[in-house]
């Protein structure tokens, strides 16, 4: 049994490069295509003030790497226009009287423009001038204090509390080292879960299922025959793309690797399980795809690979624990960054077991009772 | 399926024949375990053939449609099945040459199924089925798509494993295929309408058939049907079946109604040339669906004697 599939998987060249090559490229382009940091946020100026302040401000804006100017226009309005077709990510407004107005210390404010139909470049943007107008005003607040104390001859002190990160594991923060235990996650759930579903449904669809089960062949014998070899396959994806990760995107490799396959076995138990449910049900292999991506898609998005848990709705939050994923993806991240030991992970880890062994003996049961 | 109970002997080549949706691949499906019937019990050598039965070990089977491995070669699909029936190698390979030697496939080891034309897929079906060595063939609809050479290469086959003590049942919707069975059951609507010898059950027929030919096929068919289309004589109807044959007709009477026919053909400026031709077995069903009251041993289900191969569906 296993033997045959291991024939038919190699006489199939596309299929072939589909499990062993596909998941190295698709690391490579979700890798690099991931990025959360935020810099060179395309921006447009409208300045409305045209004085020595308001051009001081529009240069140190753009003097960083955080903005990236794109053109300084005459009106608020054109810069809207321009920012709402996604020429821009962010408009910002100087309004006339800007100048005026920081000379003489009164209030101003500036007019921020993004683009909410897209919300988390509308943030990243916001964000970032936030945090330079922040500073700037900061600045200004203390050269006229400084100026005072001067005045009446005083020294000058002022509190100042600032915040000196110490990042633990990933030191630059940066997000390809966070993505890419997701991203492995996700590849082995969507390889191991389709191949098995559709597996069996293609058996059916041809008819071979009914001269096989017209053998003496066990129940046990044929699950173990469909599911076994793409559990190797699995294990094999899951050392490409650690050793990938590693070499392409310097993800350390700093804990226990017989660990972390561990891991990938106890997750592969659900996804190869949820595989088999499928492919009991499933009558056609288009049915078995479509069942398959009904259960990969919320468990990626619920696992918090892609959005933090912690933003979830709170009655959303505990189902976030029934994402195989995000238990996986806590043991990939801890043991590949932090060297985390068995004993600190019992939780994720009892959680693929209690999950893989559930939806495994369910697949099982559901089989024997439908085929054989 | 309405208590339906056949008996295949040993060394008995049995045709279960019917219109498509008889049921016959549904009878075939319970034998082989692969349905449960919804009640009753199916039994094969005397052994239930529900799901997961033992009974596996000793029936082959031969679905109708396409059930092997397209993209592995003829040699790894019988492997394959091979290691089902769990065949130790040195057992396997004396068998692959075997049957890779009668069927005459040897040449074409290592040549992927889907690669085989429609005769030479049928054999190596016929051969992925016979491996393990079973008492008891069931084949589904066996030379279905299958050229005529081929077709009676099959044949020869089939009728060598079968001297050889083989109880094999067969479904087929060929009226010419039936007639080359030892035994027949005509099965409709779930029911088996009457079973015997093909030969045995042409005769018992009572019918004959006349060849009628004339200047205008069509006008002579449609005086036919008026004439004696409604006719009826003891509850059986006269007129059973007309059927085009050559530039004429075939016609099929009850036996009794060839005089009065002849003598209204004679009569009659459509028709030029009359004479009588011999019944074959397509006749029996013909009739039989024509006129069921008229089948000649319509109570079904003869049970006999020791039963080496028999098979039996019951659905009170």
């Amino acid at each position: 049994m296993i033997r045959k599939e291991y024939q038919q998987t190699f006489r199939d060249r596309r299929m072939l490069f589909l499990l062993l090559v596909a998941p190295v490229v698709q690391l490579v382009v979700l890798g690099n295509s991931v990025n959360l940091e935020v810099d060179r946020v395309p921006t447009l100026i409208a300045d409305e003030d045209r004085s020595p302040e308001s051009l001081e401000l529009a240069a140190a804006l753009t003097a960083g790497d955080a903005f990236t100017h794109l053109g300084t226009l005459e009106s608020g309005r054109e810069v809207a226009r321009r920012v709402g077709r996604g020429e821009a990510a962010l408009g910002l407004v100087i309004p006339r009287g800007y100048g005026r107005a920081t000379r003489q210390g009164r209030p101003v404010a500036l007019q921020a423009i993004v683009d909410g139909g897209d919300s988390n470049r509308a943030t990243v943007a916001q964000n970032a001038l936030a945090a330079f107008v922040m500073e700037r005003s900061t600045e200004a607040a203390m050269q006229r204090a400084q100026a005072a104390s001067a005045q009446r001859g005083q020294a000058f002190s002022m509190p100042r509390i600032s915040v000196e990160p110490r990042i633990l594991y990933n030191p630059t923060l940066d997000s390809q080292i966070y993505f890419v235990p997701g991203v492995a996650a996700t590849l082995l759930l969507i390889i191991t879960l389709i191949t098995t579903a559709m597996g069996l449904a293609r058996e059916k669809e041809t008819g071979t299922l009914e001269q096989v089960m017209v053998t003496p062949i066990r129940p046990e014998i044929l699950i173990l025959g469909k599911t076994l070899p793409y559990y190797l396959f699995g294990m094999v994806d899951l050392g490409l793309v650690i050793v990938a990760g590693a070499w392409i995107f310097q993800v350390p490799i700093r804990g226990s690797v017989p660990l972390l396959f561990l891991a990938g076995s106890l997750y592969m138990l659900t996804t190869l399980g949820v595989g088999l449910l499928v492919s009991a049900l499933a009558r056609t292999q288009q049915q078995a795809f479509f069942g398959a991506i009904f259960f990969i898609m919320p468990a990626i998005l619920l696992s918090g690979f892609i959005t933090p848990i912690e933003n979830m709705p709170h009655w959303l939050q505990p189902l976030s624990g029934l994402s195989p994923v995000r238990h996986f993806v806590e043991i990939l991240r801890a043991v590949l960054l932090k060297d985390a030991s068995f004993g600190e992970l019992a939780a994720p880890f009892v959680a693929l077991a209690g999950m893989g062994l559930a939806v495994f003996a369910a697949a099982a049961h559901l089989l024997r009772r439908k085929l054989v | 399926m309405k208590g339906l109970s056949l008996k295949v002997q040993a060394g008995e080549l049995y045709g279960l024949v019917g219109p498509d949706g008889a049921g016959k691949t549904t009878a075939i499906r319970m034998l082989t375990g692969l349905v449960n019937p919804s009640a009753g019990e199916a039994l094969v050598l005397g052994q239930s053939a529900q799901k997961g039965s033992r009974l596996r070990e000793a029936i082959g089977y031969m679905p109708q449609q396409y059930s092997l491995y397209g993209d592995l070669s003829v040699h790894e699909n019988l492997r394959f099945f091979g290691r089902l029936f769990g065949l130790s190698r040195r057992e396997f390979g004396e068998r692959e040459d075997r049957l890779l030697h009668i069927t005459r496939l040897a040449r074409f080891r290592d040549r992927r199924a889907e690669a085989l034309s429609g005769g030479m897929y049928k054999k190596l079906a016929l051969a992925c089925a016979l491996l393990h060595r079973p008492r008891v063939l069931v084949m589904d609809e066996p030379t279905n798509g299958v050229d005529p050479v081929s077709r009676r290469e099959l044949w020869d086959l089939l009728y060598e494993f079968v001297s050889q003590g083989m109880a094999v049942l067969l479904a087929t919707p060929y009226m010419d295929e039936a007639s080359r069975c030892h035994k027949v059951g005509l099965l409709s609507e779930g029911r088996l309408l009457t079973e015997g010898s093909p030969s045995v059950l042409v005769a018992s027929m009572g019918h004959r058939a006349l060849f009628m030919e004339g200047p205008d096929r069509t006008a002579l068919e449609q005086a036919i049907e008026n004439r004696f289309g409604r006719e009826s004589q003891g509850g059986a109807r006269t007129l059973l079946a007309i059927t085009p044959l050559g530039a004429g007709l075939r016609v099929l009477l009850a036996g009794d109604a060839v005089t009065s026919v002849v003598s209204w053909a004679e009569a009659s400026p459509l028709v030029s040339t009359i004479r009588e031709l011999g019944l074959d077995f397509e006749d029996v069903f013909l009739g039989l669906v024509a006129a069921p009251d008229a089948s000649p041993d319509a109570s079904s289900g003869v049970d006999s004697g020791s039963t080496p191969g028999a098979a039996s569906s019951e659905d009170p």
